[in-house]
């Protein structure tokens, strides 16, 4: 293989050789517990919520920006949706208001915002990410939400068939984002926008609305992310989603996905999510602590990358 | 002294100089000679070589041909360093001031002198300031040293790269267009340290298009035409008729000119009427008309505002007024997807930065603007249909005679003029009514110049409107019906192109500026 074909091969399957290779280490340092089948669904389920805020993420790093609010957007979402129930308001409608339509609405102000003042995503989701984070805490009174029905809870966390149903959410989220970057003229654009996004402009590509439409997906995928975290802690907690944006941003990042915009692709983030989860399993499988674990979580993200870079240099 | 200049032995002899970018000369054998305490002028089209020739002479490019001699010693392999030591200094129209330092501060650059105080090495202060008294001195210039020099004026900027070249002991001092952003005032005391630089002996390389400039500063002159020297001699004997035509005066192939006549008795294509950029200064009501199988060309100095004029046709650039009537249709484009789906096409003058998408196949490059046309809501809904594409960029591909492996392949893996082709192809996808050809041939070699050519007047033939802009004049003249000479955002005059000469485009250009002052 010469220097090109392996940037190319890299490219598609890098992610996938990285995962594989932690794979292969956590089940060497744990032979006992971590490669199960019951592990290995543990896994996905934990997962599940880093894929989700991670293909959110995706779209804004695609267009050359990028989201810093999805942990809070997930704080608020998950709050909103709980205490709509508990006033009495029937899930599925607390879902999709609370938690759907409301991360939405949320990730619309922060590309407003971009659109109105010019400013990079990087200052805006940075001064939104703790105007949502303060709202939270006002809303909630700083103390966690529950008592919401059960059926909710059951429905988010078992399982369909065999698969856990925030997995089976995740994997079908993904599916459909991947349909709207490979098939879709929207996502066209988008990649367009992040490859030259002068040169989108003057090919009549509607700078603003896409800019529009990619927040307002990075926030769907994070208001999602809400509701999941909301079911599986069983309580809403308006602390919930702290440094998301970190691991959100490494999976996409991770998953190749170019910093300067225009390249990436959605199966490699959710590999990419999958390798933050498991990582953090593995973590756990070897009884390191949490403290511990952001500080190896980190080393990681930038070994990573560093090696996407040199072996993709032929890019 | 400017009399016995050409009896001394040049400083600097530079002997059939070629230079080749990848098999496009860019100097084709090239002679000059600096004598010291000579204003020396350097004439030339956009394009003629006159900055490559100065980056050889400054070591930055090295030569594909061609003798150096410095004080008699030939140089084979300038490098910047040595041409420094050699006293030969540059200053570019980008200043290189850094605007955060000090004026001191950036007179010592890269070689701040340090004492050793306490064991350690300092700053020495005092010593700056010594030697930068003494060369402002020199210059007889007053300026504050601590300011920062994003403070001072243009024209103190000017003057700290002076003072520095000459703190290196400069003794060819290159000068790129230096008065193109300073007042008459700031001109004025410009050419007082040039006469002082040139009394004391050194020799200023002057490279400008303003010929009264020219006049008040030069003692001799070099013309470069195409890569060639095409004249060389004293100011005061020359005549600006004898300098344009030394610049221009070429046998022009018009081969790509309409045979037929165009009939301006019928309605036109195209009207454009009363447009302004937003400021008021960057275009001012501009109106014209094109007709059928009509080329327009709109030629003009770099920074005339001929790019802001298409911008504010295209909707990429805000206007205060006007309108754009298609066939008597109101056209006039909010912003570019409003002008893209109104057939409108714009194929701008830099590909890098606005015309391609580098991570992007030639297929999806040609597929963008189209599936803006097509697509209802602003091109953003709907499915691409890839078959389509595919069909369609083949098309593109054979009828602009692309050189390329494959349509799927990456665009930035084409030469520059397959790529222009490309971008061509993706806009006759979108069927235009109106293109718009901002420098199309720039950076492109002869033969895919000529292709351009060719589907340019197909297009005019077959009734779309052709506005073209071109800093080559010999260009404009061999494919454009009609001229429009463009000066500080206005139109000056509209010539017939089948007249029209590059002398009189160029004095329309440049010289009635100077008159009109």
């Amino acid at each position: 293989m010469n220097r090109t074909q392996l940037a190319t091969f890299w490219e598609r399957y890098g992610t996938f050789c990285i995962l594989v290779l932690i794979i292969a280490v956590f089940s060497a340092l744990s032979p006992a517990y971590f490669f199960r089948p019951e592990n290995i669904l543990q896994i996905g389920v934990q997962s599940a919520i880093t894929v989700l805020t991670a293909l959110g993420e995706f779209f804004a790093i695609l267009i050359a920006g990028i989201d810093l609010s999805v942990g809070s957007i997930l704080a608020i979402t998950g709050i909103v949706t709980a205490k709509l129930m508990v006033a009495g308001l029937h899930p599925v409608l607390a879902v999709l208001g609370g938690g759907v339509l409301m991360g939405m609405v949320l990730g619309a102000i922060n590309g407003a915002l971009v659109n109105f003042t010019g400013l990079h995503p990087f200052i805006i989701t940075l001064g939104t990410n703790a105007i949502f984070r303060g709202l939270t805490f006002i809303i909630s009174g700083a103390n966690p939400v529950f008592g919401f029905p059960y059926e909710f809870v059951l429905a988010l966390t078992g399982n369909v068939g065999f698969v856990p149903a925030p997995v089976l959410l995740a994997l079908c989220l993904a599916v459909v984002l991947w349909f709207v970057t490979t098939k879709t003229r929207l996502g066209r654009n988008i990649y367009a926008m992040g490859g030259n996004r002068e040169a989108a402009y003057f090919s009549g590509i509607d700078i603003k609305l896409h800019t529009l439409v990619v927040f307002i997906i990075s926030g769907f995928c994070s208001g999602l992310a809400g509701v999941l975290s909301t079911a599986r802690t069983g309580a809403a907690e308006p602390l919930a989603g702290q440094n998301f944006e970190t691991f959100a941003i490494a999976s996409a990042i991770i998953g190749g996905t170019s910093f300067f915009g225009g390249r990436g692709r959605i199966p490699s983030v959710v590999v990419g999510g999958l390798i933050i989860g498991t990582i953090s399993n593995g973590l756990n499988m070897l009884h390191i602590q949490t403290f511990y674990q952001l500080v190896v979580m980190g080393s990681l993200i930038i070994a990573a990358v560093s090696i996407d870079r040199l072996v993709g240099q032929g890019r | 002294m400017v009399e016995t200049a050409t009896n001394l032995r040049p400083l600097v002899e530079m002997r059939g100089i070629v230079k080749t970018f990848g098999g496009v000369h860019a100097l084709k054998g090239v002679d000059l000679n600096i004598y010291p305490g000579e204003v020396h002028v350097i004439l030339g089209e956009n394009g003629a070589g006159k900055s490559t020739l100065m980056k050889i002479l400054s070591g930055t490019y090295q030569p594909s041909d061609g003798r150096i001699f410095v004080d008699g010693t030939e140089y084979t392999h300038l490098t910047p360093v040595q041409a420094t030591h050699l006293g030969i200094a540059i200053i570019y129209q980008e200043l290189s001031v850094i605007n955060e330092l000090s004026a001191l501060e950036n007179l010592f650059v890269g070689r701040i002198p340090v004492r050793r105080r306490f064991g350690f090495g300092v700053v020495d202060w005092a010593l700056m300031r010594r030697e930068a008294a003494e060369i402002l001195k020199k210059l007889a210039v007053t300026l504050n040293l601590d300011t920062p020099v994003r403070n001072l004026p243009i024209a103190h900027r000017q003057v700290i790269e002076i003072a520095k070249a000459l703190m290196l002991n400069a003794r060819v001092v290159v000068m790129d267009e230096p008065t193109s952003s300073l007042t008459t005032l700031e001109v004025r005391s410009l050419f007082k340290i040039v006469r002082q630089l040139r009394d004391a002996g050194t020799a200023v390389l002057f490279i400008s298009h303003k010929f009264d400039e020219v006049r008040a500063i030069g003692d001799r002159f070099s013309v470069l035409k195409d890569g060639a020297t095409t004249g060389t001699g004293m100011i005061a004997d020359t005549t600006n008729d004898d300098l344009i035509r030394m610049m221009v005066g070429r046998a022009v192939k018009q081969y790509f000119r309409n045979e037929q006549p165009v009939d301006r008795r019928q309605a036109p294509v195209l009207k454009v009427s009363h447009v302004s950029s937003r400021d008021r200064r960057q275009v001012v009501d501009v109106s014209f008309e094109v007709y059928k199988g009509e080329i327009i060309g709109f030629a003009g100095l770099i920074g005339s505002g001929r790019t802001e004029l298409m911008n504010c046709l295209f909707g990429t650039m805000a206007r205060s007024s006007g309108r754009i009537e298609l066939n008597g249709r109101d056209i006039t484009p909010r912003g570019p997807v409003e002008a893209v789906k109104r057939a409108m096409a714009y194929i701008t003058e830099s590909r890098r930065q606005t015309g391609f998408m580098p991570n992007f196949s030639i297929e999806n490059n040609i597929a963008v603007s189209r599936s803006v046309k097509i697509s209802p809501l602003r091109g953003t809904w709907g499915l691409i249909r890839s078959r389509e594409d595919h069909r369609l960029a083949e098309e593109q591909r054979k009828a602009m005679a692309v050189k390329c492996a494959s349509v799927r392949q990456n665009i930035t893996e084409l030469s520059g003029g397959n790529q222009q082709k490309v971008l061509i192809g993706k806009w006759m996808c979108t069927q235009p009514d109106v293109f718009i050809f901002d420098e199309p041939t720039r950076g492109i070699d002869v033969g895919a110049k000529a292709e351009i050519y060719r589907i340019m007047r197909a297009l005019s033939n077959s009734g779309k409107a052709i506005i073209m802009v071109s800093s080559e004049l010999p260009e404009i003249l061999a494919i454009c019906d009609r001229v429009a000479v463009f000066k500080t955002g206005r139109i000056v005059q509209v010539l017939d192109g089948a007249t029209a000469t590059e002398e009189q485009i160029l004095d329309l250009a440049l010289i009635r500026e100077e008159t009109a002052k």
